[in-house]
């Protein structure tokens, strides 16, 4: 018997069965994309943390009911996020985004000059505060789809609404976004 | 892509996010806010089990087998308990016609020569006192929601073994203390170590978790249930 890791409609059987160990891998695996998500809506560490927490606990109470052969992921992004809204509408202020930092140069990365690198840093920075300036929807929309690179599907099980109002609020996000870089300029 | 989106993709790469929490190590307690509602719900699940005791320490999970509207858990250890007489609190006595307009479905119950009553808790928990073989049994029914509201955790001397009745899934426990963990009145998530007096036949009929307990034998309780409809 050769053994060979579990693939994930192996380890939603296992867990959906009892296997804690199974639900464990699983839980490693999505909580980094799930607690960036609930960090973006929520809007806090704290509450990101709890939301994904609580996540999480509703899914493997859940599962019993996810769908075989389904898409693992999505599943667990609508219910962490939905968590992370419910806490966003309750809690006050949005905490800013910040950029990292400094950013790491990678081996074989071309250097950039100083000015360069400032450059850069400052177009980011106007760029990060053009989608900060977005209506929340759009916003999400645009955090979701591009920062956290989810795909349209995810990006609309996240925010709860369907694909096509992700594609709108996209499309107008990136008009404001375009219209708001062009003044300044 | 256009260069703005991939620009917007490249900025999220250097966002700087708050360190990742490892959260499948995370006890599973939590304080947040609950509708008030279940509070209730919970108080009788406390109550169908007739004894309270100390809270107590989380241990190890070992296994967890859940159906929608419950979740049992087998732990390494079970908190000592300490019992206290039950004061009741199974509900406000109705007739199954205002018990059923009160929860909003049918309550299941095997043939019968007259209609029992019903105790009902808050609108979302009925119970029903009957005989299995000559035995008292209380079938209690709620309208399972997102998650468990019911959780036991169990030790290795007590037995749990999924079942299906009637084509649904269930589970029998049988044996030793069980834990329940309930939301108690500040919204708080609260473990009370209970003792069973009898065995519990948990299983689900659509949308409604059906619970039923007594000094019954697997094979009573089974049969039983499967005249429950």
């Amino acid at each position: 018997m050769v053994d060979r890791p579990l693939d994930e409609a192996e380890l939603v059987e296992r867990a959906r069965h009892g296997d804690l160990e199974a639900w464990e891998t699983l839980v490693r695996t999505y909580q980094g994309i799930a607690f960036r998500t609930a960090y973006l809506l929520a809007g806090n560490a704290a509450d990101a943390e709890e939301a994904a927490q609580d996540g999480f606990l509703k899914a493997q109470r859940a599962l019993g009911r996810f769908r075989r052969g389904a898409a693992l992921r999505p599943w667990l992004l609508r219910i962490v996020a939905n968590e992370a809204r419910n806490r966003r509408r309750s809690a006050g202020r949005r905490e800013r985004l910040v950029l990292r930092a400094a950013v790491e140069s990678r081996l074989g990365d071309a250097v950039p000059s100083p000015e360069a690198a400032l450059v850069a840093r400052e177009d980011q920075e106007r760029l990060l505060a053009a989608v900060e300036r977005l209506p929340d929807g759009h916003r999400d929309a645009i955090a979701c789809r591009y920062f956290l690179e989810l795909s349209e599907e995810e990006t609309a099980a996240a925010l709860g609404v369907r694909r096509g109002t992700v594609k709108s609020r996209l499309a107008r996000s990136l008009a404001r976004l375009r219209e708001s870089l062009e003044d300044e300029a | 892509m256009s260069s703005l989106e991939q620009r917007l993709q490249a900025l999220g790469r250097e966002l700087a996010f708050p360190p990742e929490p490892d959260l499948a190590v995370r006890p599973r307690s939590a304080s947040r806010p609950f509708p008030w509602r279940w509070v209730a719900l919970a108080a009788a699940v406390v109550a169908l089990a007739a004894a309270f005791a100390v809270p107590s320490a989380r241990t190890s999970i070992l296994r967890f087998f859940h159906i929608e509207g419950a979740t049992v858990e087998r732990v390494e250890t079970l908190p000592a308990a300490q019992e206290r007489s039950s004061a009741g609190g199974l509900g406000r006595r109705v007739s199954l016609e205002v018990a059923e307009r009160s929860l909003g479905f049918r309550l299941l119950l095997p043939p019968l020569e007259s209609k029992p009553p019903a105790y009902v808790l808050d609108g979302v928990l009925a119970t029903v006192i009957l005989r299995v073989d000559g035995h008292p049994a209380l079938l209690s029914e709620y309208a399972a929601r997102d998650f468990a509201l019911l959780k036991k955790s169990v030790g290795e001397k007590t037995l749990v073994e999924p079942v299906r009745v009637a084509g649904e899934r269930g589970l029998w426990v049988e044996g030793a203390p069980h834990t329940l963990t309930y939301f108690d009145e500040s919204g708080q998530f609260q473990e009370r170590t209970v003792k069973i007096r009898g065995n519990v036949l948990l299983w689900t009929h659509g949308p409604v978790t059906v619970r039923l307990e007594g000094k019954l034998s697997k094979a009573q309780a089974l049969r039983a249930a499967r005249r429950i409809r």
